[in-house]
């Protein structure tokens, strides 16, 4: 078992937080200049838990000094979990509140920011109260504050919003759609100026890296992936929840050891290693360790870290479907590809789904993917034409039946039970115009 | 300012050179390439990269990229669909996109033949569909205002439209609601789209989403004729084109003038043309026949009769013009009245002051403009109405603006950059008539004999907008007769003996100075229902043994050499230039002081949509202001006004009810009304909640 360092010493609580050393972090970064932070976490080789794998400590450093552009910095935090499979940053935010809130205050430091909005998907009820009740905690402790006002903002139900720059202008009180890519947010993030966007997970790591020194930080993990990962397991596994692993340990050990293997007995069939945005692994790839280098030499990623796990029961069509379903549900039809593209894969799949498919349908399908990828405004249409394609790719026979049987080759034994929710049972978010929280 | 920095650029293996930073659709179009685009429209604020049609493949980078949203850098290698297959895949990927859901509806679709879809389609997209599913549907056509129909199924979210509200018009009523697929153009709240500027929209739109109402199925673009041409409705002068089919006008396009309009229109502009139609309009020369009644006589009797009239009224004609008129008809009437009769008296449309042309700038320069005054009381929207999009676009790069001059008020914009020198000073005169300053000179240019002090015999009245003036209707009644030179019937019922028809601006040659001083010209873009003015004051002229061209350039050389330095008529220019700064003369005109009094002062200004043309034209009744009254933010506050709210405005003795409006361009102090609100206010009223 790997060592807690994001999780450990649960507490919603601010003195028991500080019981077990909270916010100690926060007094030795402030004894740090910026600068000196920044270096900590560029040591650490700490990169971003939001599915980008960016290096924090870089993010930070692109940020130009007020001498060089004379307007305020923001930290922006995005909590709006929202990817199939992915529940860590939920579990996080409910579990070590204080944590996250230290993380913020060092990231603020470091980047010289006195405003902190955290982004919070609308669903995430429960989180958001923790959340909120944590800060109330400190309305009476301005040496922890110190300048920074933290600002809680609802999401009111939009995956896109996940997307950095999406975010940025919902936040901003706009439609919220990705804008294109330069200018960063580093140097034109929120109102026009620059802007520190980062996960949750990346922000909760911070007080450990400064707490126990980016060197030591960087002794965990493999190359290319230090630290720890706090990983969903979902699906058709015993124990589904979230783990927090070592980087590199193997996926195997991952579904059979934490999660206790596949439910009723059944075999596996195949894994989803980090969220619906990321390539298929069949069975027999699953020893590979769950690091950024091992699963990109299988052209995949640890994305959001949302493992799930499928069963035999599985119809990769339709698991198609679902997924496909989900990303023409929330693609925000901005650009061309991704909102008419994912619709039409969407219709593809459910012909074969339904066994009136032909062979030309299946090329069709191939190209229409071919044609949304790489040529969108944000990974959004990407991702469903590359996963849709990988299925393909991977389980070309289960395809090739679907239109040979005239239908589903497991002729009604095919289930999707307990992988994830169709896009028509999901939720709304409660608090599209949820009160702001400041601290 | 230093010279920008020059980078090279290799497009298409073409090396180009061009200022750091230019967008990539213009270093293309630099070397002679193009970048294909739907929604990339630099009008209307940063590119957005939404379509992906000018997908490019860019040396160094492993995807295609939006080339609307690149900008040149030294050493870059782009390559487009004409020699990078993956940017020919990519576009022709884009285009099956779009067309996945588009109707095939271009026979019945009244952008065919003009549409940037079907060309891009012919020469970089697929030649068939492998879409076999159903086509997504909606209900259509749906109507945004009355004077533009919605139809979301061809809308291809290219989000131009929006923009426009948002970046252009600033309005923030036309948006994007529901998400991907589904998206679609509505109003806010489903409102009309009610706006100064709503027209652009069915333009700005590359396909056939936004349709104007009034040329809906009203002609195919391979039996129309697009004639450039001047808008003859304000004093701004947009640069138009006149779409004109079988000898009718169908509809009014913007011709883009970069210092002048940068292709915008008002709605007014757009849509009024439906007025040389109207069932009042005068197509013969009329006789007074009754106190409300006229009857029709030959044009031979009715140049005798208005030879006799003139004779009768001899030098104590006066003649009322409306500011309408072009240079060449003011001079041509001037000269037959005060040649031929020793006429000089006249009572021009407005005193546009000379004394600004020291300060000349093209209206694009309010762009780049730090502080602007505006000492103009009245809305200048109301009065020129694209000015106001050049002061939004001035605010939203910067610059500050200061309504009302205390005191007393200039119908003028004074701006300023940040070196605040003489030489940096720009003053926009804002007239109230299209070419008031252009008839004033004409009219001054064509005889140079003092006017008698005497009552008028006579009354001339040049133009409708003349003779619906109050104070022109009193003078009529001091006047023995009344010849009318008009448009409508209505304008002239039981006001003149005789009436000679004239034309609309679009049915004439001839020149117009706007407020910027810019010698424009306008053509004939149908043939108007009656002969040309030219033509017949040229016989009538015979008759007094005074020679007047009807030949407009002949008329335009005579007075061009005591005007416009000489220039010949052909010279004038489709884009014309704005002449250099006058040499400085004179002292500025006084402020009009302000009347002192207890309570807010009265301002009331004529609309934009109101006026002769309006009238005449159905779809354009809804912009009609519905009587508010606009207060600035503190007056509304100390009274505990709200925005929208019912308010009695009052002074002694007369009330009016009206909404009232907030707005931002009034300084406190004053409020503002329309003059067909006004009624018997007086100049300082109270507002009560």
């Amino acid at each position: 078992m790997a060592p807690e360092i994001v999780l450990k010493d649960a507490t919603t609580k601010l003195t028991e937080y500080e019981a077990t050393g909270g916010y100690g972090a926060l007094a030795k970064a402030r004894a740090m200049t910026p600068a000196e932070v920044t270096e900590e976490l560029i040591t650490s080789e700490l990169r971003g838990r939001g599915g980008a794998f960016f290096p924090a400590g870089r993010k930070w450093s692109f940020v130009p000094s007020k001498e060089q552009l004379p307007k305020p910095h923001y930290l922006v935090v995005n909590a709006d979990e929202s990817e199939p499979g992915s529940f860590k940053d939920n579990e996080i935010l409910s579990r070590v509140p204080h944590r996250f809130i230290e993380g913020c205050l060092i990231t603020a430091h470091a980047i010289d920011c006195d405003k902190v909005f955290v982004y919070i998907r609308g669903e995430y009820s429960g989180p958001y109260e923790i959340l909120v009740g944590a800060l109330e905690e400190l309305k009476d402790r301005p040496e922890i504050r110190g300048n920074v006002t933290i600002v809680v903002h609802r999401g009111a139900g939009a995956y896109i919003c996940g997307e950095e720059t999406a975010l940025l202008e919902s936040l901003e009180g706009k439609r919220g759609q990705p804008r294109s890519k330069p200018p960063f947010p580093a140097i034109s993030g929120l109102y026009a100026s620059p802007t520190v966007v980062n996960n949750v997970e990346t922000i909760t790591t911070v007080p450990p890296v400064i707490a126990m020194g980016g060197a030591e930080y960087a002794k965990l993990g493999v190359p290319n992936t230090r630290g720890t990962r706090v990983v969903s397991i979902s699906g058709n596994v015993v124990n589904g929840g979230n783990y927090e692993i070592e980087a590199g340990t193997s996926l195997r050990e991952i579904i059979y050891d934490l999660g206790g293997g596949i439910a009723g007995g059944r075999e596996l069939k195949a894994v989803v290693p980090g969220g619906s945005s990321t390539v298929i692994l069949t069975k027999d790839e699953i020893d590979v360790g769950y690091d950024f280098d091992s699963l990109g030499q299988l052209r995949t990623a640890m994305g959001s870290a949302g493992i799930v796990v499928l069963d035999d029961r599985c119809c990769i069509v339709q698991l198609g479907i679902r997924f496909s379903e989900f990303y023409e549900h929330e693609s925000c039809g901005k650009c061309t590809p991704c909102r008419e593209g994912t619709r039409w894969l969407t219709a593809i799949l459910r012909k074969l789904d339904d066994g009136r498919a032909t062979q030309g349908d299946l090329d069709l399908l191939l190209d229409v993917c071919d044609r949304i990828n790489g040529k969108c405004l944000c990974p959004l249409g990407d991702s469903d034409a590359i996963i849709v394609a990988s299925y393909v790719a991977k389980f070309r026979d289960e395809f090739q039946a679907h239109i040979d049987q005239g239908g589903c080759p497991l002729d009604g034994h095919s289930s999707l039970d307990h992988v994830l929710a169709p896009v028509q049972m999901h939720a709304h978010s409660p608090a599209a115009h949820g009160p702001e929280v400041r601290a | 300012m230093s010279a920008p920095e020059l980078v090279t650029v290799t497009i298409d293996e073409r090396a180009v050179q061009v200022p750091k930073g230019t967008g990539m659709v213009e270093t293309a179009a630099a070397a002679g390439i193009e970048i294909p685009v739907f929604c990339y429209e630099p009008r209307l604020g940063p590119p957005v990269g939404a379509c992906r049609m000018c997908l490019v493949e860019v040396e160094g980078m492993p995807k295609l990229q939006a080339g609307c949203t690149l900008s040149a850098q030294d050493g870059m290698i782009v390559k487009t669909a004409r020699t990078s297959s993956q940017a020919a895949e990519g576009q022709n990927s884009t285009l099956e996109f779009i067309l996945v859901n588009h109707p095939l509806d271009c026979p019945v679709c009244d952008k065919g033949g003009e549409c940037p879809l079907q060309d891009l389609t012919f020469r970089y997209g697929p030649g068939s569909t492998r879409m076999t599913f159903p086509k997504r549907t909606f209900e259509k056509p749906i109507p945004i205002s009355p004077l533009i129909a919605l139809d979301r199924e061809r809308c291809i979210l290219c989000y131009r439209c929006t923009r426009f509200s948002e970046r252009v018009a600033e309005d923030g009523q036309l948006v994007a609601i529901n998400r991907g697929a589904q998206s679609v153009i509505a109003t806010f709240e489903d409102e009309p789209y009610v706006g100064h500027f709503s027209g652009n929209v069915t333009e700005l739109c590359p396909v056939g989403a936004l349709t104007s109402t009034q040329y809906r199925f009203e002609a195919r673009p391979w039996e129309i004729q697009n004639v450039p041409t001047v808008c003859g409705l304000c004093p701004v002068g947009c640069n138009t084109t006149a779409t004109t089919r079988e000898g009718k006008v169908k509809r009014i396009l913007s011709r883009n003038h970069p210092e002048v309009d940068e292709g915008w229109l008002c709605d007014k502009g757009r849509f009024a043309y439906a007025h040389l139609d109207a069932s009042d309009r005068i197509t013969a020369p009329l006789r007074k026949a009754g106190p409300r009644r006229f009857e029709e006589l030959s044009w031979d009797d009715a140049l005798d009769q208005a030879e006799q009239l003139l004779r009768a009224g001899g030098a104590s004609t006066v003649t009322a013009l409306s500011g309408g008129e072009s240079v060449e008809e003011a001079y041509a009437l001037g000269k037959l009245l005060r040649e031929g009769l020793g006429a000089n008296a006249a009572v021009l449309p407005e005193d546009v002051p000379d004394w600004g042309d020291a300060f000349r700038a093209p209206l694009s320069a309010l762009r780049d403009a730090r502080t602007i005054a505006v000492l103009c009381d009245e809305p200048v929207v109301e009065r020129a109405p694209i000015v106001e999009l050049w002061l939004k676009a001035a605010q939203r790069s910067g610059a500050t603006i200061v309504y009302g001059a205390p005191g007393g008020s200039v119908d003028a914009l004074v701006t300023d950059d940040a070196t605040t020198t003489v030489e940096a000073t720009n003053v926009y005169y804002l007239p109230r008539t299209p070419n008031g300053r252009g008839v004033a000179d004409a009219w001054s240019a064509a005889g140079d004999g003092e006017p008698l002090d005497a009552e008028p015999r006579l009354l001339l009245i040049s133009g409708d907008e003349a003779a619906t003036d109050p104070s022109v209707r009193a003078l009529a009644r001091h006047a023995d007769a009344v010849i009318g030179i008009g448009m409508f019937q209505e304008s002239f019922r039981g006001l003149a003996d005789l009436v000679l028809p004239s034309t609309s601006y679009l049915e004439r040659d001839g020149t117009t100075i706007n407020l910027e001083g810019r010698l424009q010209r306008q053509r004939r873009t149908v043939l108007a229902p009656v002969p040309d003015l030219l033509a017949w004051i040229s016989k009538l002229a015979e008759r007094f043994d005074v020679s007047v061209s009807p030949h407009v350039s002949v008329v335009f050389d005579e007075i061009s050499a005591r005007c416009f330095g000489g220039i010949t008529f052909g010279e004038v220019g489709e884009r014309a230039s704005l002449p250099p700064r006058a040499e400085r003369a004179g002292t500025p005109p006084p402020a009009k002081e302000h009347v002192a009094g207890a309570g807010l002062r009265l301002v009331a200004y004529r609309p934009l949509f109101s006026g002769a043309a309006v009238d005449r034209t159905p779809e354009l009744q809804f912009q009609r202001p519905a009587g508010e009254v606009q207060l600035a933010r503190e007056d509304a506050n100390a009274r505990r006004i709200r925005n929208g709210q019912t308010v009695t405005v009052s002074s002694n003795g007369t009330s009016v009810e009206l909404r009232a409006r907030i707005v931002r361009d009034l300084a406190a102090g004053t409020v503002r009304v329309a003059q067909h609100d006004a009624g018997e206010l007086h100049a300082h009223v109270e507002v009560e909640a």
